[in-house]
């Protein structure tokens, strides 16, 4: 199926009405902010001309308070623009892919799931996520949301002023499927770090990990973007045969991002690096355009590249 | 004590070291290819205990192959003689290969056979033997390759000599192997 044209379809037929729709909340938004804008410039000019006057000085506070309930209102206006544009575009666009996914925008993949996948080790601080897919293509099942995990560090400046930092575990798409070979261990494929960095000495480096022991494989294309750990050399060929090998490869080179997949029990996990917000609408850019929809489309779809490249459907094996 | 003495000591303590270091190495090795080796050979001896039944489930519906049953009955015979060496191994498990996918293609004429639950069954754990069966012969491959690359590096390969190990050969993977099995293929 050309994927380019169906979503064209549909933004012709009604997609593009719906965001034309939506304009005029976008622009009361701006509009919103620009009034903002003006009651906080107003505030602070008063402040500076006021001399010490009472009247400029009421005057001033009335504008930080205008300004304030004005930002509080944008702020509103804003999130209920997002949950439209979610119901109305994305949902859609969600079914356009295949009506019987389910589409929950304010639901995530569960700490629980992200944990089991062992991808990212490091206990986190602070967890959001968004935009939970969940469905079945053909015989595999999948769940899929958006997914941000930071953690905390405390540090102590000149001043004896305590300072909270968040750094980024992993901001992206994370979502899992049923993998088709029953497997017993646990093998990790990680976007590969050291070996571009150090190179030869990169191997070396990355020979001892929590997750396994280091699995050289023979495709060098692959072996350029992934390093493979396991708990079973075999098994872990098993799982990687070359034709996954260079469905991976193909994976990343559409992608053009991070990828890490996980094989534990019965699932696949995938994890794609992101540094945007996907499924957002964007504020300060005309809402009606189709390259948009077309990115938000690509990006839902991802789930169905990856279920076809990797032939997770094929059911050949002794696991039903 | 004097100085030289101290020194003398030392480098033979730190040679010493580096020797059992590589020693140490290239047993490592060694036994790493042992043990892909007894990885190959457990999932050879799962097809083995396949092939029975595979033959016993086609002579019922296929009455006119009995030729390639019987080759593949007996290479399953000579295949489960425990005083085969390695290559005895290797060349027979190719044969055994090749004598199931004609089975397997001589099915094609025989569409009830196919459509059995027993047939069916019985082709998944094919599958997912001759898949297991090739993950393994690429572990032997990459640990036979670092092997190799072990005994023949400078200064391993002096000691790799005294200790009469010698390169092994890695397995070449025949060509149907190396597809995907091609579902559309089989069923």
């Amino acid at each position: 199926m050309d994927g380019s044209k169906t979503i064209r379809e549909l933004y012709d037929s009604g997609l593009s009405q719906e965001l034309r729709a939506l304009e005029s909340k976008r622009k009361e938004i701006l509009v919103r902010h620009a009034v903002s804008t003006f009651f906080i410039l107003a505030g602070i000019l008063l402040f500076i001309v006021s001399n010490g006057r009472a009247i400029f000085v009421a005057f001033g506070l009335l504008s930080i308070a205008l300004f304030i309930i004005s930002t509080v209102l944008a702020g509103k206006k804003t999130n209920a623009y997002k949950k439209d544009f979610k119901s109305n575009v994305v949902k859609k666009v969600v079914e356009l892919i295949d009506p019987g996914w389910n589409y929950e925008p304010g639901s995530s993949i569960g700490t629980l799931e992200y944990a089991q996948s062992g991808l990212f080790p490091k206990k986190w601080d602070r967890f959001r996520g968004d935009d939970l897919i969940r469905g079945t293509i053909d015989k595999t099942d999948f769940r899929l949301s958006e997914l941000h995990t930071e953690y905390r560090t405390d540090s102590v400046d000149g001043n004896q002023h305590s300072r909270e930092q968040w750094s980024t575990i992993f901001k992206g798409m994370f979502g899992h499927a049923e993998f088709n070979k029953a497997i017993s261990g646990r093998t990790f494929v990680l976007p590969d770090v050291a070996e571009k960095l150090f190179g030869k000495w990169g191997q070396k480096l990355q020979r001892n990990d929590s997750r396994g022991q280091l699995v050289k494989l023979e495709n060098t294309a692959f072996e350029k973007y992934f390093v493979v750990y396991s708990d079973d050399q075999i098994e872990a060929r098993y799982i990687l045969t070359p034709k996954m090998m260079e469905a991976m490869v193909d994976i990343r080179n559409q992608l053009k991002k991070k990828i890490y997949f996980s094989f534990i029990g019965s699932r696949v996990y995938i994890a794609i690096s992101f540094s945007k917000d996907l499924f957002e609408p964007r504020i300060l850019k005309a809402g009606v355009n189709f390259a948009d929809m077309e990115q938000i489309y690509l990006h839902l779809n991802i789930i169905s590249v990856i279920v076809r490249e990797m032939n997770l459907n094929t059911r050949i094996w002794t696991k039903e | 004590m004097n100085t030289t003495l101290i020194i003398v000591i030392a480098v033979i303590l730190v040679l010493s070291l580096i020797l059992v270091g590589i020693y140490n190495g290239l047993i490592r090795r060694r036994n790493e290819v042992d043990n892909a080796f007894g990885g190959i050979d457990a999932q050879l001896k799962k097809r083995y205990d396949l092939i029975p039944n595979l033959v016993s489930s086609v002579k019922e519906y296929a009455r006119h192959e009995r030729e390639i049953l019987t080759k593949v009955t007996e290479l399953r015979a000579s295949a489960i003689d425990p005083n085969l060496s390695m290559n005895e191994k290797v060349s027979l498990d190719n044969k055994i290969s090749e004598a199931i996918r004609g089975i397997m293609v001589a099915v094609e004429n025989y569409p009830d056979l196919k459509a059995s639950e027993n047939f069916i069954n019985l082709q998944r754990s094919l599958n997912e033997v001759e898949s297991q069966i090739s993950a393994a012969r690429r572990t032997f491959n990459a640990v036979v390759t670092e092997y190799n690359n072990g005994i023949q590096i400078f200064p391993n390969s002096l000691l790799a000599n005294r200790m009469g190990m010698e390169q092994k050969e890695v397995f070449v993977i025949p060509e149907p192997e190396r597809e995907n099995i091609d579902i559309a293929k089989l069923f």
